[in-house]
């Protein structure tokens, strides 16, 4: 299976080509937040030198959150193109869980952090076993001290990673004594663990649509959170959504998805 | 291939539409699907553009489905992909931008970025086979109020835009404080038709200036301000309509005013009107008056195309193409982009 992998969850813009038995061509960016303008390049440029041809991919992977909202908008905006062109399966890889899989180590969990702005963070804790990483828990959004105190209380080593850590205020925040924070070369996500995760995703039948395909956001807009609290009795209710319409014929809501 | 074969892709998603359409050649529309977000933002009184951007993300796949299935062709017949790539919202612009690189480098065709102000005026194009520069534009949207002299399909002289707000802001800005629900222009337009454009004297600003194409609607909005509170200060009835129709008429005159001054300096007869404030009845039956008694002719792109939409893009794509304006797959989003000078 030859698959292409993108993560621009962050600021790291990271593009992977593998086949089932390798990492072909990785081209990782750490370098100012240029993805829009160098993510479908940095793809040419990984097809080229891996020597594969587009239409023999087999699958395009992409990181889906949560991460930064325009970033995983411009990855999956991209993967999506690549899919429907290329008449080939997508799926969506969760972020936090593509960045545990730095550390596969039995034993120690990994504590998986990404910015959520203000203090908080996306926190997600895995462990690995027999080759997998675990979900220990859900990913769910904390101030990034609340998230690392829990941490302190847990039975065994805890190796963190993230781009919180890139924060000012991260540094505020001292360990526990059972936490320890990634090195730089594994601090961030990298596509070649989206292309592994996406590999055994797609072959366990877990292909997304690029129809309806949305990233994980986990977080509503700042403008809906307000919205809830100052409206709580419609809250709950159902959005309205969008109409497409035939600008030709003037026909409204020509399709439901 | 034939030039008049030519299948464009255009994509467009810039505010709070999404849409995909096919052009064959310049002016064969076969499908322009528009995917509106209206009912969304409605709730907010304005479009939220972290909103906008999820929205456009779901259906930006959906929009380009359904257009090459309405043109009937396969997505490997397009010949090449024309994406607005500003001015807009930033978050919503790259969506668009993003998936229109990743077909142009799937499918090996080439790419277009578009300035959006550019394709306002090229919709005209669309509902007028017979149209051929040069002409006056009139371009008058959300965020931008401009006249445009047309010299060619690649070659644009700006004669004067907007110092402040636009017209299209103002209409908005002003609405939002009568309390009357979003998008505001359309809404104003309806309850003018009611009102007296007489009963209020609002100012007319930089209109007597012959030879000055710039605008101001800055203090025309701040008057409809100041008028609305000094009333509300004196605990007297405000009668909307009639607020609403002496607004638009104030507006619609320093349009008008202006577009006749352009016409008469550069000795054109005629005169185009685009982007999304076009839709107001107001102001086209008045320019189409205007410009009937100067023995100017009048264009007008009707409701469909005057709105955003992907077709006006394929269309300004096309022409871009003709003179070799592609754009590279490094192209990026500008939201800032504006509507200048130009010779291709
Ligand atoms: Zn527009």
């Amino acid at each position: 299976m030859l698959i292409l992998a993108i993560d621009t969850a962050t600021s790291v813009s990271s593009i992977a080509v593998a086949d089932d038995s390798k990492i072909i061509a990785e081209i990782t960016v750490d370098n100012r937040l240029t993805h829009s303008e160098t993510l479908v390049p940095h793809i040419e440029a990984a097809m080229k030198i891996s020597e594969k041809s587009k239409d023999a991919l087999d699958g395009i992977a992409v990181s889906i959150g949560p991460g930064s909202f325009t970033g995983l908008r411009i990855g999956l905006g991209t993967a999506k193109g690549l899919s429907y062109a290329l008449k080939c399966p997508i799926v969506g890889v969760p972020t936090l869980e593509a960045l545990a899989y730095h550390f596969p180590v039995p034993g120690v969990y990994t504590a998986a952090f990404a910015d959520a702005q203000k203090g908080n963070v996306y926190f997600g804790l895995y462990s690995f076993k027999e080759g997998n990483i675990i979900e220990v828990k859900p990913v769910q959004v904390l101030p990034f001290a609340e998230a690392v105190s829990y941490c302190g209380t847990l039975d065994a080593p805890v190796m963190m990673a993230g781009d919180i850590f890139r924060k000012k205020s991260a540094k505020k925040v001292s360990l526990p004594e059972n936490c320890d924070k990634a090195p730089s070369n594994l601090l961030l996500p990298r596509a070649a663990n989206v292309a592994l995760l996406g590999m055994r995703m797609l072959s366990e039948g877990k292909k997304g649509n690029v129809m309806d395909m949305e990233p994980i956001y986990i977080r509503k807009s700042e403008a809906e959170v307000l919205w809830d609290r100052r409206h709580p009795e419609t809250a709950a209710k159902s959005e309205p959504s969008s109409i497409m319409i035939d600008a030709i014929s003037g026909e409204r809501g020509v399709r439901n998805d | 291939m034939i030039e008049k074969d030519i299948l464009t892709l255009g994509i467009e998603s810039s505010c709070d539409e999404t849409s995909a359409a096919v052009l064959r050649g310049g002016r064969q529309l076969l499908s322009n699907i528009i995917s509106t977000q209206i009912p969304v933002h409605q709730k907010f009184g304005g479009v939220v553009p972290e909103i906008a951007s999820r929205k456009h993300i779901v259906n930006v796949m959906p929009v380009i489905d359904e257009a090459l299935s309405r043109a009937n062709v396969g997505l490997g017949d397009i010949n090449q992909i024309a994406v607005t790539y500003g001015p807009g919202l930033v978050g919503a612009l790259l969506v668009g931008v993003s998936v229109a690189k990743s077909l142009s480098y799937a499918l090996d065709i080439p790419l277009i970025g578009v300035n959006h102000l550019e394709g306002h005026i090229f919709a005209n194009f669309l509902s007028y086979p017979d149209l051929e520069p040069p002409f006056v534009a009139l371009v008058v949207s959300g965020g931008h109020t401009a006249l445009v002299h047309v010299k060619g399909y690649g070659h644009f002289e700006m004669m004067g835009q907007t110092r402040d707000d636009a017209a299209g802001e103002a209409f908005d800005k002003v609405a939002r404080v009568m309390g009357l629900p979003y998008p505001g222009g359309p809404q104003i337009d309806k309850l003018a038709k009611d009102g007296n454009p007489d009963a209020i004297d609002f100012p007319r600003a930089l209109s007597k200036s012959r030879g000055n194409y710039e605008f101001s609607f800055s203090g025309l909005k701040s008057a409809v301000l100041n008028y609305l509170n000094s009333m509300e200060m004196k605990h007297q009835t405000i009668v909307k309509a009639d607020v609403a129709a002496s607004f638009q008429k104030a507006v619609t005159e320093v349009l008008v005013d202006k577009a006749i001054d352009a016409l008469s300096e550069t000795g054109l007869d005629k005169l185009v009107l685009a982007g999304g404030v076009a839709a107001n009845s107001s102001l086209e039956g008045r320019l189409k008056h205007a410009a009937t008694e100067h023995g100017v002719k009048f264009y007008f792109p009707g409701l469909a195309l005057c709105t955003d939409n992907a077709a006006m893009i394929a269309c300004r794509g096309y022409y871009q193409s003709l003179t070799g304006k592609y754009s590279a797959l490094y192209l990026n989003a500008e939201p800032g982009l504006s509507l200048e000078s130009r010779m291709d």
